[in-house]
């Protein structure tokens, strides 16, 4: 065969391979596409209070500018963001830490640690629900056993977004432990081994050696963290639909509130695509932080 | 030829008008007239639909017809009407409806298949449509049209511990003040219970709230604004609040009736105002049985203004198959199928089965069913439908309505500052179209 029906042939061949892929393609291209341009087109467009739908321009963000709510919401986002991430970063090592060295660990009690984040977060809310219910809950029965006042927990302005972090914590922080527990079963033995050398004690060794190769690692379980604490739902509606007040009213209930609830399809649109431009912010800034801490 | 005219252009439309109207068709009917479709049913899954479906099988014996049950709690399944009806899809033939919170706004985006024309001609020869709550059709009516039929009949009624009354010298209040004075006494007589508990669940609250409103005289709207800040409108919105704030149970901002049917279950609570619906969940193993008396909600300066409202069952205004979706409706909401329900706890949106021999049998077996059945009865005589703002925006003024509320609660705001800030976000609504 001459080079150049070689060359036709090998053509040819992409040129199948293209085409019966093009169908594939074409629908998941679609399928993530879709959705999306769907969204920014209806951010566009305004629902009255009956449903009757107009083209809006940017109406539905300038509204969202002077939207007292909408600042609230970004605040209490912002807040329950990150009093969950440094809590579950923080315990999420020390776990991590534990189940590594804790070698003798029964399989039974190493799945016990982790379970929690296998519990749907539906079933965990109702849970903590009935738990930190200030009248029939076992937290306050257990306060009031050590001596201790009572709390209103959810019910409290003041301490609803702790509580609901302390309720994410205990449902995400297993997720974190794993992985840095993988990160920390991949770091090199001989830079342990030259650190018993030179006489490191425990505390020297995990601040100069395991953090920092670890850092990496915990980088990833942060942006993944990051995604769902700022997209954070499920808890919160099944705890506190957003109150007492507006106490717990973040973004997502926000805007889920003004779509589903009050059939303001437009605005909630607009919210939703802000909500999405922070979490790919926070996404892509992390993932600046992760390049400048790899090894 | 005047004579020719005036029954060319008068008579022959009225005889038609007529003719069409009357429910000639009675005789005719057939109910297996659709044999072989598939009428799809988006439920709210809550005590009236469950006990509904338990007869579904008779459904499908009587028609022919497949019954496809869509089941989802209350809030998702507006969700997923709200997606189904903005993509104009015929996927759901019959839903679940509260006309007092959305009837305005359905109607108004026009989801309701029109029910006037078929509740009066295409009707079996014992369905009585008359027969139901006038009320509740009149609730369930927007402009002349009929939108649903109502499944039920419900609305917040007062729960009362009798021992616990007994024991601290107390009598049945008879005044939202006997109610104040009742929870103060019994804050000092037995240190253990919860005195009074209601909704303080924000979008809940309106349910209960509105009911005390109304008794002290109070309106949600006066000359087309907002007051919640007239003399009335204060007086509820402190009456409420202090109740729950000083003789609640700590916590009560995230009340609504699981929690509040708990605590007044476990003996936690010597007082509950809280919907009829919640009978069956109270009288749960059976510890309030027979200490429990049961009233609507006590008088204010305007008398006992109870609310009554009730699910109502609507046609989709998508639906390709409106006739035979009424069907299903029509044998839902029949004299039959609702006596079956009264059986199983569901309070009847018809007097005549609130009468019949077999339905007044199991109401005489408790005195607590008869009390129930009492305040039913004075809810279907004396009741409104007024839930919160009758706009169309109805459920998000129910927001504001439960905001200031909780401003009073939590102590957040004085009272001038709640019911104003309350009010300038409920004059936006209501000017909104």
């Amino acid at each position: 065969m001459s080079d150049t029906a070689a060359t036709l042939t090998q053509d040819r061949q992409k040129l199948e391979m293209a085409a019966l892929s093009a169908p594939a393609v074409v629908f998941t291209v679609a399928m993530i596409a879709f959705p999306v341009v769907y969204t920014i087109w209806l951010g566009f467009q305004t629902f009255s209070s009956t449903g009757k739908q107009s083209f809006a321009g940017l109406a539905n963000y300038s509204t969202l500018i002077s939207d007292v709510e909408f600042w609230h919401g970004l605040w209490i986002t912002i807040a329950l963001f990150v009093l969950s991430l440094v809590l579950q970063l923080v315990f999420g090592v020390w776990l991590a830490l534990v189940l590594f060295h804790a070698k003798r660990l029964p399989g039974i009690v190493r799945s016990l640690f982790i379970s929690p984040f296998m519990m749907p977060p539906v079933v965990a809310g109702m849970m903590w629900l009935v738990i930190l219910d200030p009248s029939l809950g076992a937290a306050n029965y257990i306060l009031q056993s050590f001596g201790l006042p009572p709390s209103d927990w959810l019910a409290s302005p003041t301490w609803v977004i702790p509580t609901i972090a302390l309720i994410d914590s205990w449902q995400w922080t297993p997720y974190v432990a794993l992985i840095v527990l993988g990160g920390l079963q991949s770091l090199p033995p001989s830079v342990y081994e030259a650190a018993q050398i030179d006489g490191a004690s425990p505390f020297k060794t995990f601040r100069r050696i395991t953090l920092p190769l670890l850092l990496p690692t915990i980088v990833t379980a942060a942006i993944l963290r990051s995604v769902d604490l700022l997209r954070f739902f499920d808890i919160i509606y099944i705890t506190t639909q957003g109150g007492p007040g507006n106490a717990s009213n973040t973004l997502n209930i926000y805007g889920f509130r003004v779509g589903f609830e009050f059939f303001n399809i437009g605005y909630a649109s607009a919210l939703m695509l802000t909500l999405t431009a922070i979490v790919f912010g926070a996404v892509l800034a992390f993932n600046r932080l992760r390049g400048a801490v790899a090894w | 030829m005047k004579a020719r005219m005036l029954a060319t252009h008068v008579a022959l439309p009225v005889f038609a008008i007529a003719a069409a109207s009357a429910p000639a068709h009675a005789a005719d009917f057939d109910w297996m007239k659709f044999k072989g479709k598939t009428v799809t049913f988006l439920a709210n899954n809550n005590p009236v639909a469950q006990a509904l479906l338990t007869y579904k099988a008779d459904f499908e014996k009587l028609t022919g017809m497949t019954l496809k049950v869509d089941a989802y709690q209350e809030q998702q399944m507006r969700q997923r009407l709200v997606t189904v009806m903005n993509a104009n899809s015929d996927e759901v033939d019959v839903f679940m409806t509260l006309p007092s919170r959305e009837g305005e706004q359905f109607a108004a985006a026009g989801w309701y298949g029109d029910l006037t024309a078929m509740a009066k001609n295409e009707v079996a020869k014992d369905y009585d449509p008359n027969g139901l709550s006038q009320a509740l059709l009149k609730a369930a009516t927007f402009d002349g049209k009929l939108t649903s039929m109502p499944m039920n009949i419900e609305g917040p009624i007062f729960y009362y511990r009798t021992d616990i009354f007994k024991k601290c010298g107390l009598e049945a209040p008879k005044t939202i003040k006997d109610v104040e004075a009742a929870a103060e006494k019994i804050k000092t007589c037995d240190g253990a219970v919860t005195p009074f508990v209601s909704r303080g669940l924000k979008p809940a609250i309106a349910y209960t709230f509105s009911n005390m409103l109304h008794n002290i005289g109070g309106t949600y709207i006066a000359s087309g604004k907002s007051n919640l800040c007239s003399a009335k409108g204060k007086e509820a919105l402190d009456t409420y609040s202090r109740l729950l704030r000083d003789f609640g149970p700590p916590g009560v901002v995230n009340y609504s009736f699981q929690q509040i049917s708990a605590l007044y279950r476990s003996g936690r609570a010597a007082m509950a105002f809280e919907s009829s619906n919640e009978l069956r969940t109270v009288m749960e193993g059976g510890a309030r049985l027979k200490d429990t008396g049961l009233l609507p909600f006590p008088a204010g300066e305007a008398g006992q203004v109870p609310t009554t409202i009730g699910w109502g069952m609507a046609v989709s205004s998508h639906s390709k198959q409106p006739e035979a979706a009424w069907y299903f409706v029509q044998w839902a909401t029949s004299p039959e199928v609702q006596k079956k329900m009264a059986l199983q706890g569901i309070a009847p949106p018809r007097p005549s089965v609130a009468k019949d021999p077999e339905y007044r049998k199991w109401i005489d077996e408790e005195p607590v069913r008869k009390e129930w059945q009492a305040a039913l009865d004075v809810l279907a005589t004396k009741g409104s439908s007024e839930v919160g703002y009758p706009i169309v925006a109805n459920p998000e003024s129910r927001e504001f309505i439960g905001q200031a509320v909780q401003d009073l609660i939590l102590k957040q705001k004085p009272l001038e500052q709640a019911c104003a800030d309350a009010d300038k976000a409920l004059d936006a609504l209501i000017a909104r179209k």
